[in-house]
């Protein structure tokens, strides 16, 4: 586990990032595996449609939980878990969440700042208390890679945004973050400035129409994943061949 | 009319019912949305995606639930591959197909090897546990009766001794219930053709890739053709590809 999590943590590297091409279950991390992957990711939004439910904590933790474990069991790569809002906003009971999901075997989660069921995000004093007590939950070998929804929550990408976004990435280290996670952060600009300010590896995501990899890495990225996009376009693919056969 | 009954009406001899395999709900909806008029499961696509190996390794209660969330998922008719009933005595068979049919499932596969094992039930057994299974999901459900035969033989040896064992138990099974009679690995449609015409429920053909065409199996009288594992395991082979371009 603790071998496991070094290697996990060593593949974050600002300029080379390590790619994730989420999961959602057994099957899909096999896949994964098989294309040469070196780590593994859920993303909840995959887990959520594969199963019909919502995204938004629709995925029960317990089904979380034990996902993760039939992912492990399976395969001998470090995974991630996307564990949403750790199933409480209450900073105690959401470190013992993490605890349960670090005994999974899992190297590191995400873990995130909207209000889950609510508007708007969690207070940055109040989310700086929930890493913190996660991270006292699960000790030190453990990669928590706290996302901001700053970017999800809004459609103007601006200086000011990014500015909130650098506090918050800045708290976050200071709680005691692994990893920061500016899902929707695209332009390299930002991304550099984010980087230059911020002192954890930047994790942004991939997605239809992104900027190309390299352009990213250049800009400092640690960490690309790509979220929803791999099941939704594996279930397009599924509808194309079904649809062939039906016809 | 009923989801049984419209289930029921889609299967035409010479017009075939296609159903595309799905594995868990978010599969199932992106088949429903391809214009599927319903949807089946394959109990080795359902054990892949779970890790699981074939042959009832997905444990009851998870098969049961991965049904009933798909039942929920889409509004199309849902046909579940049971395998071999998760039992072996007749009672327990009752109470599973029970389960089975209040997930909303209309109809199910229901194998007669007995599994983890290469034999198949004698026939006389297998009506029995037929009709055990019929006592537990009542009137309205599509109970598909598959025989292993030709999944138990090289195809070499699929020739008319075996097609005439496997129409010897089509019809007993017929006798004891069923409403479709599967015969995956079969893919000589002469010998196809010979069932269709013997045995007096719709027959169910296996699509193989580079098989017969659905034309063909419609011209042997097949008025059902599932894809089994094949859906599955060519969405997993396009994965691997789609994640090697994105790590590349």
């Amino acid at each position: 586990m603790s071998e496991l999590y070094r290697q996990f943590a060593a593949l974050h590297v600002p300029g080379n990032p390590v790619v994730l091409y989420n999961i959602w279950d057994v099957g899909s991390a096999l896949a994964v595996v098989r294309a040469g992957a070196k780590a593994l990711a859920t993303g909840s939004h995959p887990v959520a449609d594969a199963n019909g439910w919502p995204d938004g904590q629709q995925v029960p933790m317990d089904f979380a939980l034990a996902n993760a474990r039939r992912v492990i069991d399976a395969v001998d790569l470090p995974l991630t878990v996307d564990f949403e809002g750790a199933y409480s906003a209450d900073p105690e009971e959401g470190g013992e969440n993490v605890r349960q999901l670090a005994e999974t075997g899992a190297v590191g989660c995400n873990f995130e700042d909207q209000v889950v069921d609510g508007e708007g995000l969690h207070p940055l004093d109040l989310q700086v208390k929930r890493i913190a007590a996660i991270r006292r939950a699960v000790g030190d070998r453990f990669y928590i890679n706290a996302r901001t929804d700053l970017f999800l929550k809004t459609q103007t990408y601006d200086d000011a945004l990014v500015d909130q976004v650098v506090e918050r990435g800045k708290a976050f280290a200071d709680a005691g973050a692994s990893g920061f996670f500016v899902p929707r952060l695209a332009d390299p600009k930002q991304i550099e400035r984010v980087v230059r300010e911020v002192p954890l590896p930047l994790n942004v995501i991939a997605f239809p129409g992104a900027p190309d990899k390299k352009v990213w890495a250049d800009a400092g990225v640690a960490r690309i994943s790509h979220g929803p996009f791999p099941h939704r376009a594996l279930m397009a693919k599924l509808e194309e061949m079904a649809r062939e056969a039906i016809s | 009319m009923s989801k049984f009954d419209d289930f029921a009406a889609l299967h035409v001899d010479g017009d075939p019912l296609v159903l595309f395999n799905v594995w868990d709900p978010g599969s199932a909806i992106a088949v429903g949305r391809s214009g599927a008029k319903a949807i089946a499961t394959g109990s080795a696509s359902v054990a892949m995606a779970n890790g699981a190996g074939d042959g009832q390794q997905v444990p009851i209660d998870a098969a049961i639930a991965n049904a009933a969330a798909i039942v929920k998922a889409v509004d199309l008719p849902v046909t579940v591959d049971f395998e071999g009933g998760y039992g072996t005595d007749l009672s327990e068979l009752t109470a599973n197909g029970r389960r089975l049919a209040r997930t909303g499932a209309v109809g199910c596969n229901f194998e007669d090897q007995v599994v983890g094992t290469d034999e198949l039930y004698p026939i006389e057994d297998q009506g029995a546990r037929i009709r055990a299974l019929r006592a537990g999901v009542g009137d309205a459900f599509f109970i598909n009766a598959r025989t292993d035969l030709f999944l138990k033989a090289p195809s070499a040896e699929h020739d008319s001794g075996l097609v005439d064992r496997a129409i010897e138990r089509g019809r007993a099974y017929t006798d004891a219930g069923i409403n479709g009679y599967f015969i995956p690995g079969l893919a000589d449609l002469a010998l196809v053709e010979k069932i269709c015409r013997a045995v007096p429920v719709p027959v169910n053909a296996m699509n193989l890739p580079n098989g017969p065409t659905r034309a063909q199996w419609a011209d042997a009288g097949i008025a059902r053709v599932s894809h089994g594992p094949f859906p599955y395991m060519a969405m997993q082979q396009w994965l691997t590809g789609q994640a090697h371009a994105a790590l590349a």
